[in-house]
């Protein structure tokens, strides 16, 4: 009796699998029957386009479709401690009402985890299911998807509808909008956002300690190596019980961006634009020349003991050196330019204050002096940040591009930005908006909601006057002097970066990932090697990248360039 | 395959033994039935897909639209032998797997065999159970606590040493000492959980053997060496064939979590290789590639390991 019935269980378990399998089969029928009615959808759609062009060239009346359109937006899930919803906040509120209201589009966004977002966009490619319109910083990447065939070309769309977009061409211009313009095919597989803010790396130093050792804020190199030494020498005096906790100079496993200003000081000053390109590929200037000098000196400082030992064991995203930061172990650091002001209650200098006293803090400095005695830093151009692509999946081009056209307009922009007053800024006497920590629904999830105007990175208000009046006002609880300090430190000798475009170079398809990787290896081992090893550890690790794919990238690139702009060695 | 094989002569008989056999237990044959339906959409369906290592991969075409890729299809073969990435985590893989086989292998057994002669049973029961625990944690977790202990300057057991007077040891940091803490941390996760199988293999041994073997005067070593091993030593061999199918196979978290810049030299394996210019660098022909060498090769070595094990007299595995 038992068995008859443990078989009839089974049975029914099997039929209804196999009713699983043979309806997950008639799911495939569905969709393909889905995407047939949204091809004959697309159909019918075209036509009405056709009878509508014979007419006027848009389909669009007073800037609206006459019927409902929807489009899906991609947007960074950053996963914040107490952050809000970001597909459906007051914020996406906004956006979503202003374009119904002013092109009678349906705004739909979809989360992609901002770490991850490569992996991710590339899963959501490959089922057919991206957004219309995707955000990345990778070019590569998009150059990748480009190749195999899954990306919008957007040259027609910028063209065509240039009347219908004029506050996306005010706002990013022919520079952001033809930055990836393939100079021989003419294709535009991607639109520039425009970076409202290129400042890139600044050096800190602890405020309180150059006071205790009556010090001044190092201006050179041999300065700065004086001062580390300094720290060292006084350990007892500034930590105390925790001297040997001590680290004058600290970097992480990614020394490249770490020392990135270090690194620029030992560049040629007078460097040609095509020998800047031709060993460009690396963001970090491992292949530069003079990169070998100053990580040579990064060795001697570690071989000193003027570094963290333990910084290549702890990858990215870990949180053990800010800790040591904000417990005040750390004499220098370099980072983002604004790195210990960020976040607000958790800011590096507010931890500082909170764990060692009022005086305690990390103050900007612009210590690496170059050849000619400057303080070069290479900062990005207003482009080369963040990339919009439309993938081919996206069958409403035109409504996507009204989206564009809708988040660059200023007044959007600014409130997407600061929020209503009161909530997320106060205004000063002196016009300037000062940013203060919100609450609840108001909280934004990216800082000035970058995530949301995927044109505008950096603070951009109606007015460059009042952008430059608030910027030392956009960090909550920070002193403003601070801010307005490494502003200034930033811009100092700041040499923007400028677009060499040649199309695309085929040897750095697929290969970006290896290479960093390499990279990363190469600098690490390099500045831990033992002095006399050095030579030998740096000559090889650079043979290394160069065989797995360096030395192919500089060949093409200097092989096209030579095509593009013939024997001269400088931009036009 | 079996009946098969053997259908020739008595044919009709052997299926009419067949069809009364199926019959009666024709319940037991369904039960079989969902492992296989498992078996076959997990792992036989997605066969499919290793024809990606022999085609151009498009992340917007079907599997068969592909285009071939060249060289007869080998293109990505040839690419990956070239490539000293590649090569080089081909040789860490075999290094740090014969490593593991070498100390790995036989630490449970030994465990297994010293745990058997204790007699305070409460004590053993104790001391398995403890030395189980850390197969329950994740290879992160480890490794947290691994650079907790071990991180040069920081870590507990070189502030030890450096306080004793001694210089703190480059365990996470060096190559040669990474490959010890690697091997040996991996002894320490496993050897526990891998003595159950030889636990359970030592209680079916006829304990009478051992109570004749006492009044022949044996000791505890002879009986060890005697009754117990020669005891255990088709499950050994079933285990020891397994491990070596797997030479070319690695865990993706163990050494993903381990591995850091200073260290690639000899950290870096066919698996996170893989994850690295496969699934972020977006190369799937080449990975794939890579993948399909390494399950024939393991193959290859599972069937020559099953051969020699019945050469010399054992069971095999099948």
């Amino acid at each position: 009796m038992k068995k008859r019935l443990i078989a009839i269980l089974l049975a029914g378990a099997m039929v209804m699998l196999s009713a699983c399998g043979s309806s997950s089969d008639s799911a495939d029928n569905g969709d393909s029957s889905t995407t047939t009615s949204d091809d004959s959808q697309e159909a019918s759609q075209d036509s009405s386009a056709d009878a509508e062009e014979s007419a006027p060239a848009s389909e669009l009346v007073d800037g609206k479709f006459a019927e409902t359109r929807h489009i899906t937006v991609e947007v960074y899930d950053r996963g914040n401690d107490g952050g809000s919803d970001p597909t459906n906040n007051m914020y996406t509120e906004y956006i979503k009402k202003g374009m119904l209201q002013d092109h009678n589009v349906e705004v739909e966004f979809v989360k992609v985890p901002r770490w991850t977002e490569v992996d991710e966009i590339n899963n959501l490619l490959a089922a057919g299911t991206a957004p219309d319109i995707c955000v990345t910083y990778s070019y590569p990447t998009i150059q990748t998807y480009a190749d195999m065939g899954g990306v919008l070309d957007l040259s027609g769309y910028v063209e065509d509808y240039k009347d219908d977009l004029p506050n996306l061409w005010n706002w990013l211009g022919e520079t952001n909008i033809y930055w990836d313009k393939d100079p021989v095919n003419g294709t535009i597989w991607a639109i520039e956002g425009k970076l409202a803010n290129s400042n890139r790396i600044n050096t800190f130093v602890r405020q309180d300690w150059l006071d205790a050792l009556g010090l001044q804020a190092p201006t050179t190199t041999e300065d700065f190596e004086a001062m580390l030494i300094a720290f060292q020498e006084n350990a007892d005096t500034l930590l105390g019980a925790d001297a040997d906790k001590l680290i004058p100079y600290s970097v992480s496993y990614d020394v490249g961006w770490r020392t990135a200003t270090l690194i620029e000081s030992f560049i040629d000053p007078d460097i040609s634009d095509k020998e800047y390109y031709v060993n460009g590929f690396d963001d970090r200037k491992l292949t530069q020349n003079g990169t070998k000098e100053a990580v040579r000196l990064l060795n001697k400082w570690y071989n000193a003991g003027l570094m963290w030992d333990n910084f290549a064991l702890y990858g990215s995203g870990d949180t053990t050196e800010d800790d040591m930061m904000k417990a005040g172990y750390v004499g220098a650091f370099t980072h983002n330019w604004d790195y210990p002001f960020r976040n607000g209650e958790d800011s590096i200098n507010a931890n500082l204050q909170r764990n060692i006293g009022e005086d305690a803090k990390f103050v900007a400095i612009d210590p690496f002096d170059d050849s000619k005695g400057t303080h070069t830093k290479y900062v990005s151009s207003t482009a080369g940040d963040r990339k919009i692509f439309f993938p081919t999946t996206n069958d409403e081009p035109l409504a996507s591009m009204l989206y564009l056209d809708w988040i660059s307009d200023p007044a959007h922009i600014e409130y997407l930005q600061i929020g209503d007053e009161g909530v997320t800024h106060n205004k000063l006497e002196s016009g300037a908006i000062q940013t203060v920590a919100a609450t609840g629904d108001a909280i934004m999830n990216s800082g000035m909601n970058i995530d949301y105007t995927i044109t505008c990175n950096g603070l951009h208000l109606s007015t460059d006057e009042l952008t430059e009046l608030s910027m030392a006002y956009s960090y909550a609880g920070i002193d403003p002097e601070l801010v307005q300090t490494a502003n200034d430190i930033a811009r100092t000798d700041a040499v923007p970066a400028k677009n060499v475009n040649v199309g695309a170079i085929d040897a750095e398809a697929n290969i970006g990932d290896t290479l960093s990787a390499k990279r990363d290896q190469a600098y690490d081992n390099a500045v831990i090697a033992a002095e006399s090893d050095f030579d030998s550890v740096w000559d090889s690790a650079i043979a290394d990248y160069m065989n797995a794919g360096g030395q192919a990238i500089m060949d093409e690139r200097a092989e096209k360039w030579t095509a593009i702009f013939g024997d001269t060695d400088m931009l036009p | 395959m079996k009946a098969k094989a053997t259908t020739t002569k008595p044919a009709v008989a052997k299926q009419k033994f067949t069809r009364a056999y199926l019959k009666r237990y024709w319940q037991l044959y369904l039960l079989l039935a969902l492992p296989l339906l498992y078996l076959l959409v997990f792992k036989y369906i997605p066969m499919v897909y290793i024809q990606i290592a022999f085609k151009k991969y498009s992340i917007v075409e079907s599997v068969w639209e592909m285009p071939w890729a060249k060289n007869h299809g080998f293109e990505y073969f040839i690419q990956a032998f070239k490539s000293n990435d590649f090569r080089r985590a081909l040789r860490n893989t075999i290094g740090l797997n014969l490593l593991d086989l070498v100390i790995g292998f036989p630490a449970p057994i030994i465990f297994a065999l010293i745990l058997n002669e204790l007699c305070f049973k409460r004590f053993k029961k104790v001391v398995q159970t403890i030395a189980y625990m850390p197969h329950f944690l994740s290879w992160v977790i480890i490794y947290s606590l691994a650079l907790q202990l071990f991180a040069p300057g920081e870590g507990l057991v070189n502030m030890l040493i450096e306080r004793l007077g001694g210089t703190s040891i480059p365990f996470l940091n060096d190559a040669a000492h990474w490959v010890g803490t690697y091997i040996g941390v991996g002894v320490w996760q496993n050897f526990g959980w891998g003595s159950i199988v030889y636990l359970a293999a030592i209680a079916g041994i006829n304990s009478e053997l051992y109570e004749a073997a006492s009044v022949d005067g044996a000791g505890r070593f002879r009986k060890m060496w005697h009754i117990t091993l020669p005891g255990i030593k088709p499950t050994i061999v079933v285990l020891l064939i397994m491990n070596l199918g797997n030479i070319l196979g690695s865990s993706f978290d163990r050494p993903f979590a381990f591995q850091n810049n200073l260290v690639m030299n000899v950290a870096d394996v066919i698996s996170t290789y893989v994850y690295r210019t496969g699934i972020k660098g977006l190369q799937f022909s080449l990975t794939t590639a890579v993948g399909l060498f390494q399950s024939v090769v393991g193959v290859f070595f599972l069937l020559t390991a099953n051969w020699l094990s019945r050469k010399l007299g054992e069971r095999g595995i099948w």
